[in-house]
């Protein structure tokens, strides 16, 4: 049964292969058919972990969620400038602390319902609910009180800085003046929620809810969810009571999840994906020289790093993190398997973050690498004791595991194996703490080195290291918010990445670069340093 | 007349031929079978001897040098690391080989005792053991296997185990079948009326006569896990890189067929000429082991 079953599989998959070589497309293709009736087909990594704004975390949610719900501000994808959405206007107080919201009149939700600035409300509060357990809530903490109520220190959500002043005007109060506090409103994790519709399908503090689901979820955006076929596709269509449906030039998207690149790649070519959600390493130099305009590479303001589980010996000694921090050859690596086109990383904020650049603290040192380890008591790796790299499943990630775990090897003499798990399972175990080493990214929420520091923080949701250091969060928490001009602020900025790169409980790899396929149909979706989407500005112009 | 009888020489009397005498005899004839028989011995003992004769060790990488088509340093060419393909497929080959024969012993052990015990006993245990393999084969055997692996974790041996251990249900119908049909035979009631015991009767009488059968189907299940073992290993279950077989240097190679051919050629020619070998081989025991073939 499995032996002709296995043929079958291996014989489809030779014909899927040499059919998608052989010729350049079926007739009717879903880029073709989708530039004539405005249907994006987008191909979007994985499957998404889930669609509840306060509950994802992961790149490829964000580009649904967007799509789906609003939040008060929007940016323009080409200068990446803050744009009304729900909120129409705002005034910031002289001071810096106060945000008035002037929501619109005409924003309702997908069943009718206004959008209110009690709406907005509930849903932070929802948000920071402890026992929701939102990775993100570090999000609000510049607001009043917002930190307090996340960790259950205060009951009341009164006290917190959100006050309803009327059904359409909203008003946060912060602690400092925070300079990227309007980025935060275009981030999903400030979202508005439908109060009834949570309610309807359980708790507030329900993770597991079937809200955000296929035929159950009521949404603020320009579009809502028609249909979600786990590991086929989710398809998002134009919502006619958008406030500003009339500037929705899309009727639709379709979001695959691409999780085998090489697939990915292929789906491109074979016209069922207007643009890719990345590019097979080894195939950059062919489009480079071949189709270069299909291929967009551009910088991206995230970071490829590495993370130790500093709970776990022998991780918790700093000389064996630096020690392996420091054998990873990372030009050679970018020159070779990573095909050039990224930069080398040595401090977690991407260099040039609004002008700031983190101090490099260290580099390739092998002997200086093989000294701390012998300082730990491993002179020359004996007796290290084996442990594994953890990694969600994909080809681009494997490469680089498989090159770092022979420079290990060959540099220290560290036995290293290799796990991969697939994106749901991966996140999992990065929560509960169960790996010795994981390969982790983080990009940019909103253009500011603190959307990369403050990750660190004890007991952040997004920290998974265990690391924690109490001058760190003071700087990040009191130092910088409270900092008077940008050039102090940059300075605490460094000197708490100093803290975090010699404590190394993460290791920067490389500074990441967009890189993806897009058909030329495709308009108004710049190439940005977030790889931010507005899918207001896309449309779609038939290939002559 | 009792001359007659001294006068025949012992040594003229024609020898008894056995079926294993006879079975061999034809094999011989059978050019494919042996050519695939030799090969197959051929690529057991490099498989074996790899860590002495491999050119180069397989997670040895140069980096600098990447991927490059065969050579004179690197007969095959080198992966995308730079790591020798030569080497790869060898040590490659031990895995699937490894688990090919693993596995298929599991699965051999567990089917033909399990057929021949219900195929001997008959009827209500012979229905009750055999509708439970049916329900065996009712469960998807992937997920099984996936089970399998996060209860008791990644381990190159019980991964052979757990292949094997789905791979016993065909074999065992066909023994029971098989054993069925002996047990009306005559020898089989000669046996059980000098009063031998059903685990004799069972392994000296009833399985030596249905083996015909099962070496044919074992020769297909080798092929089978091997490419079984590549899928695992694809999912994240099987064996982990650096290391790697047939089955995972085939699906690495199609990701780059156009970039890098040579990638995908050689561990697909490896892979095809094994499997070709154990057919022909296959082919070759079932008609030689087949009583009904007429002795020319």
């Amino acid at each position: 049964m499995s032996f002709l079953g296995n043929r079958i599989f291996s014989m489809a998959v030779i014909v899927v292969v040499l059919y998608l070589n052989g010729c350049g497309g079926p007739e009717v293709n879903q880029v073709e058919s989708g530039n004539r009736d405005q249907i994006l087909h987008l191909g979007n990594g994985t499957e998404p972990q889930g669609l509840d704004p306060h509950i994802v975390t992961g790149v490829p949610e964000h580009h649904i969620i967007t799509a789906l719900f609003e939040g008060l501000v929007l940016k323009n994808p080409y200068t990446l400038e803050v744009e009304p959405g729900v909120a129409e206007r705002w005034e910031i107080s002289e001071d810096g602390r106060t945000y008035t919201f002037y929501l619109r009149e005409a924003a309702v939700w997908s069943n009718g319902d206004p959008v209110t600035a009690e709406d907005f409300r509930w849903s932070w509060m929802r948000a920071l609910t402890p026992e929701l357990g939102s990775l993100y809530n570090y999000m609000y903490f510049p607001i009043v009180n917002a930190e307090a109520f996340a960790n259950g220190e205060i009951d009341s959500f009164d006290q917190v800085g959100v006050k309803v002043l009327d059904d359409r005007t909203l008003q946060v109060q912060l602690y400092e003046p925070t300079p990227y506090l309007l980025q935060l409103f275009d981030h999903y994790s400030t979202f508005p929620v439908h109060r009834a519709n949570i309610e309807a399908f359980g708790s507030i503090s329900d993770r597991l809810s079937q809200w955000a689901r296929e035929g159950n979820m009521v949404s603020n955006g320009a579009f809502e969810l028609t249909e979600w076929k786990i590991n086929s596709h989710v398809r998002v269509e134009r919502r006619a009571s958008y406030w500003d449906a009339e500037n929705v030039e899309l009727n639709g998207i379709v979001f695959y999840p691409t999780e085998n690149i090489t697939t990915e790649e292929r789906m491109f070519r074979d016209h069922m994906l207007h643009k890719t959600n990345d590019v097979p390493l080894d195939k950059i130099p062919l489009y480079r020289a071949e189709k270069p305009e299909l291929i967009e590479l551009a910088p991206y303001l995230g970071t490829y790093f590495y993370a130790f589980n500093i709970t776990k010996p022998p991780f918790d000694d700093v000389r064996i993190r630096r020690a392996l921090g420091m054998t990873i050859d990372r030009e050679l690596l970018i020159d070779t398997v990573l095909q050039g086109i990224n930069t080398a990383a040595y401090g977690i904020t991407p260099p040039g973050t609004l002008g700031y650049s983190p101090p490099k603290l260290f580099g390739f040192d092998p002997e200086l690498a093989r000294q701390l380890l012998a300082e730990a008591g491993y002179p020359d790796g004996d007796g290290f004791p084996p442990f594994e790299i953890l990694y969600n499943t994909s080809e681009a990630h494997q490469k680089i595991a498989v090159a770092i775990q022979q420079m290990w090897q060959q540099h220290l003499n560290i036995k290293v194996t290799l796990t991969n798990q697939e994106w749901k399972v991966y996140l999992d175990t990065l929560n509960n703490m169960d790996f010795d080493v994981s390969r982790r990214a983080w990009i940019a929420d909103y253009i500011d080195p603190n959307g990369f520091l403050d990750m660190f923080l004890t007991g952040g949701g997004n920290n998974r290291t265990g690391f924690s250091n109490e001058t760190y969060d003071r700087i990040i928490q009191e130092g910088a918010p409270k900092a008077t001009d940008q050039k102090e602020r940059y300075k605490l900025f460094a000197e708490a990445e100093t803290i975090l790169i010699n404590s190394m409980p993460v290791i920067p790899i490389y500074t990441y670069s967009i890189k993806h396929l897009k058909r030329e149909s495709v308009k108004g979706m710049p190439t940005n340093l977030m790889a931010y989407y507005n899918y207001k500005y896309v449309y779609l112009e038939a290939e002559e | 007349m009792t001359t007659a009888i001294s006068e025949i020489d012992p040594q003229e009397l024609p020898k008894g031929v056995s079926l294993w005498q006879d079975a061999w005899h034809r094999l011989r004839r059978n050019k494919l079978a042996m050519i695939g028989a030799c090969y197959l011995i051929a690529v057991i003992i490099m498989a074996l001897l790899t860590p002495w004769i491999a050119p180069y060790a397989y997670d040895a990488q140069d980096l600098r040098l990447g991927a490059t088509p065969p050579s004179a340093a690197h007969w095959l060419g080198t992966d995308l690391f730079g790591r020798d393909l030569l080497s790869r497929i060898m040590y490659g080959g031990r895995i699937s080989l490894l688990v090919g024969f693993i596995a298929t012993a599991v699965a051999l052990v567990i089917g033909v005792t399990y057929g021949a015990i219900a195929g001997y006993v008959g009827g209500r245990v012979d229905a009750i053991m055999m509708r439970l393999v049916d329900i065996l084969y009712a469960l998807p055997f992937m997920i099984f296997i996936i089970l399998l692996m996060v209860v008791f974790g990644r381990n190159l041996l019980l991964m052979f185990l757990a292949i094997g251990v789905v791979e016993w249900l065909t074999m065992a119908r066909i023994v029971r079948g098989q054993v069925q049909s002996l047990r009306q035979q005559e020898f089989v009631e000669a046996a059980i009326s000098i009063g031998l015991s059903p685990a004799r009767i069972i392994w000296k009488h009833l399985i030596p006569n249905a083996l015909g059968p099962v070496i044919v189907y074992t020769t297909l299940t080798i092929p089978s896990v091997m490419l079984l073992e590549a899928f695992l290993s694809f999912l994240g279950l099987g064996i982990q890189p650096p290391q790697s077989s047939w089955g995972l240097l085939i699906s690495h190679g199609v990701e780059t067929m156009e970039e890098y051919p040579w990638l995908l050629i050689f561990p697909g020619l490896a892979l095809t000429m094994t499997l070709f070998a154990l057919n022909f081989l296959g082919d070759g025991l079932r008609d030689a082991l087949d009583p009904r073939v007429s002795k020319d």
